[in-house]
């Protein structure tokens, strides 16, 4: 087996740190042409271990899950006690590198010319590569500490992409609400790993915290999961580390209820949307949910919790999405909305179908994010649909990519996700039970809904005539914002953001819209293929032959322990499918009949649509119960605890030594005679005393 | 021979002479030569006992003193030397630069 897994990890950091350190000073060519060389390396020994992998028999990932670990350096030792840097490569983390590197490749490129004249070039792209490192960290670790490490670089590159336009500060506010909420979740696998490490420091007396430990020839499996999961375990223990690490699964996921920094993410420009916040780093808590799944397979009730929260926060995420204006944030909702499928298959013990959701997710979330960047770039910066309309003329390339995306997250045969979210769907309804149908139930409606939202934005942006007024020439990030916005209220107030709003000088009509540069489109043609034939890899088992899917087989050693996953026969198979195609086109067919003509806003006064349209007014809600007492608090203990308590304390410290050495500094006459005073009454006291007592 | 007592005597009052001049004189040159008088009332002292107790660390003692005062005289007699360069004044009372 080929492992190249450490250059896969390398090469970005290598990218980083040049363009980090002397980005400033070179070239823009030579910084697209490092930060794509350092992606695209990084690809290619990806897939080199990929093809790798996919040709070493699976029996070996079956008896040694650690056959593909490598270990370079041990970081901590403490008695029996180590934690080492090692990278683990089995189908699992292949797929991931494959799909992070791959996307992050082509989503570099995207880049070069979305990017093409903002002054933070070269910050742009060391962020970006300093963003595919840590995921690759986060997906290769071979322990649950590298994987911490990992998690929160992932969410510290989130957090300096989106406040990448840092003038903005609607951007630094979305920026700390990520990071914020992202902390929350770290903190949660962080409880959750002290737990591990406890519970298997009492199992074998010095504790682990590597998933697998490579037994060697012959000897017997032992790490993480084999201890967690082998009896006797406490149950209720483990129920709470999975509980734990799925709470770290909601905040890096965006599901409920720690979801509400992504849509504020897509203040970030909008490749990193596609990357970050739609294709890759979402998805490490499906992936997180995925690896751990020997776990959470000891722990049902855990993975109950996973399909709930994931089928409300898809029916949920889904609503939302319908009436926004703001073309970046209904793909925002939808991103949390498919990461809702995800987990719900994961609920339902169907690990293999959640991970090829999440990769076909990647490829056309990828292309509607880079599609939507595209327009977004040919109107300067504009992001309200209002001000959209009538592009298919000018952009045909970007209008057809975008349809096929469209086409493929509605779950229309034969795009990808189609077959994904089909299999999702017939596993929900296979598993049956209370909460598989019901689960099965919301995965339906959530179909049409994704339908309705979708092809809402088809409509809006492509059909019908224009309605903007010419491109905004606005550079990126440029300008200051001059409004006072209140930094909790940025995004609860203003629904709608258009960079450069209310400028009566720009281009007349549509004249001057262009297709995007080749070095954006190429990129969109790539994904639009992906989309359409990523699906293939996937379920051929509509047709009658359970046996004939790639991907499933492929991953199947890395979710061998899992022993309940029903899988759907042939005839529940076919009615989930036709069910929800069936949906999904009415939820098209509603779109066309609604906005077929060209979208038109018009104000609703009807209370649903208000409450859906203000998402539920969450924001609002989290504004007045959490932030405005914290800042409240904060207020008050600044200026009473710190002001007079704290301070005041100090004050008086100060005061009291002022006041004592003043007094002390009398006696330091100057005069020598006084000191020899001192000394001979000194010596006679002390000869006294000897006297005295003796 | 004579008591140690009287040796003793004559050194607590060598002493104790020494002690009023540091104290009292304000030329630094007659408050050095007070001090040496004090460390010569020490060396006797500690000769007669040695005598006393027919141990020679007493005199060992006063061959340091000896030494010490040597060094600190010169020591001092520069200061004084360049103090008196500066201020062209040497009362040791005028020197309160130090003072609190």
């Amino acid at each position: 087996m080929i492992n190249l897994t450490l250059e896969v990890l390398l090469f970005p950091l290598l990218g980083f740190i040049i363009l980090g350190l002397a980005g400033r000073f070179i070239s823009r060519t030579a910084i697209l042409t490092i930060a794509c060389g350092a992606c695209g390396l990084a690809f290619l020994c990806a897939a080199i271990s990929f093809f790798s992998v996919l040709g070493t028999p699976a029996s070996t990932f079956v008896s040694n899950p650690a056959a593909g670990d490598q270990i370079f350096y041990t970081w901590v030792v403490s008695g029996d006690f180590q934690v080492s840097f090692g990278l683990l490569l089995d189908p699992l983390s292949a797929v991931m590198l494959m799909v992070v590197t791959g996307v992050g490749f082509i989503i570099h490129v995207y880049s070069g010319g979305y990017m093409e004249d903002d002054p933070g070039f070269w910050r742009y792209f060391s962020f970006l590569n300093f963003f595919i490192f840590a995921m690759v960290l986060l997906v290769g670790a071979d322990n649950f500490l590298f994987l911490l490490v990992g998690w929160a670089l992932v969410g510290l590159a989130s957090y300096l992409l989106i406040g990448f336009w840092y003038q903005r500060r609607a951007a630094v506010a979305a920026a700390q609400k990520a990071l914020v909420i992202n902390i929350i979740g770290d903190f949660g696998l962080m409880i959750a790993i002290f737990m591990i490490f406890t519970f298997t420091a009492q199992k074998d007396g010095t504790g682990t915290l590597n998933y697998f430990m490579n037994p060697g020839a012959g000897g017997p499996l032992t790490g993480v999961f084999t201890s967690l999961s082998t009896v006797p375990h406490n149950y209720w223990r483990v129920v709470v580390i999975c509980l734990l690490l799925f709470v770290a699964c909601t905040a890096k996921s965006a599901q409920l209820p720690l979801y509400m920094w992504l849509p504020d993410a897509m203040e970030g420009p909008t490749p990193v949307s596609a990357l970050i916040h739609a294709a890759t780093m979402v998805t490490a808590g499906v992936y997180l949910v995925a690896r751990a799944n020997p776990i959470f397979e000891v722990a049902p009730l855990a993975l109950m919790v996973v399909g709930i929260i994931g089928g409300v926060t898809a029916l949920f995420a889904a609503s939302i999405a319908l009436f926004q204006l703001d073309v970046k944030r209904v793909l925002a909702y939808s991103t949390i909305s498919q990461l809702g499928y995800m987990f719900m298959a994961e609920g339902v013990h169907n690990y293999s179908t959640g991970i090829f959701h999440l990769i076909t997710h990647a490829y056309f979330k990828a292309l509607l994010f880079l599609a939507v960047g595209a327009v977004i770039h040919a109107l300067g910066g504009e992001q309200d649909i209002r001000k959209m309309g009538g592009l298919r003329a000018r952009m045909p390339i970007t209008f057809w990519t975008f349809v096929i995306a469209a086409l493929a997250i509605s779950g229309i045969p034969p795009f990808a996700g189609f077959w994904s979210k089909d299999e999702i769907l017939g596993s929900l309804f296979a598993s049956g039970g209370r909460l598989g149908y019901a689960l099965w139930g919301i995965g339906i409606v959530t179909a049409g809904l994704t339908g309705f939202y979708i092809f809402r934005l088809v409509f809006g942006i492509f059909m019908g005539s224009y309605r903007g007024t010419g491109p905004v020439r606005h550079a990126h990030g440029d300008e200051e914002e001059e409004e006072p916005v209140e930094a909790e209220l940025a995004s609860a107030r203003q629904p709608v953001r258009s960079r450069g709003s209310g400028n009566p000088a720009r281009g007349a009509g549509n004249g001057s819209i262009f297709e995007a540069p080749t070095i954006m489109t190429i990129p969109l043609i790539i994904l639009a293929f992906l989309s359409v034939v990523g699906g293939f890899v996937g379920s051929f088992s509509l047709f009658g032959d359970p046996g004939w899917h790639p991907l499933a087989t492929f991953l199947a050693p890395v979710f061998n322990t899992v022993h309940t996953f029903v899988e759907p026969s042939f005839t529940r198979q076919w009615i989930s499918t036709a069910v929800s195609v069936v949906v999904s086109s009415l939820g098209i067919g509603g779109a066309w009949l609604l906005y077929g003509k060209g979208f038109e806003y018009k104000e609703n006064k009807n209370p649903f649509y208000q409450l859906v349209f203000h998402k539920y007014y969450v924001d609002e809600f989290f504004v007045l119960v959490l932030i405005r007492p914290l800042l409240w608090l904060g207020r008050a203990a600044s200026h009473w605890l710190e002001g007079d308590a704290l301070d005041g304390g100090s004050r008086a410290v100060a005061w009291v030594l002022r006041g004592t050495s003043a007094g002390l500094s009398r006696l330091q006459t100057g005069y020598m005679r006084n000191y020899a005073l001192a000394i001979l009454f000194g010596v006679v006291v002390i000869i006294l005393y000897y006297a005295v007592r003796r | 021979m004579l008591p140690v007592s009287w040796y003793l005597i004559v050194s607590a009052i060598l002493f104790t002479i020494g002690v009023s001049g540091v104290l009292i004189r304000r030329n630094p040159l007659v408050i050095f030569m007070s001090i040496e008088l004090m460390l010569n009332a020490v060396n006797l002292s500690f000769i007669a006992f040695s005598r006393y107790l027919d141990s020679v660390d007493g005199q060992m003692f006063v061959f340091l003193v000896l030494t010490v005062a040597a060094a600190e005289v010169v020591v001092g007699l520069a200061l004084i030397v360049s103090i008196f360069r500066t201020r062209r004044d040497i009362d040791v009372d005028d020197m309160n630069v130090l003072r609190g």
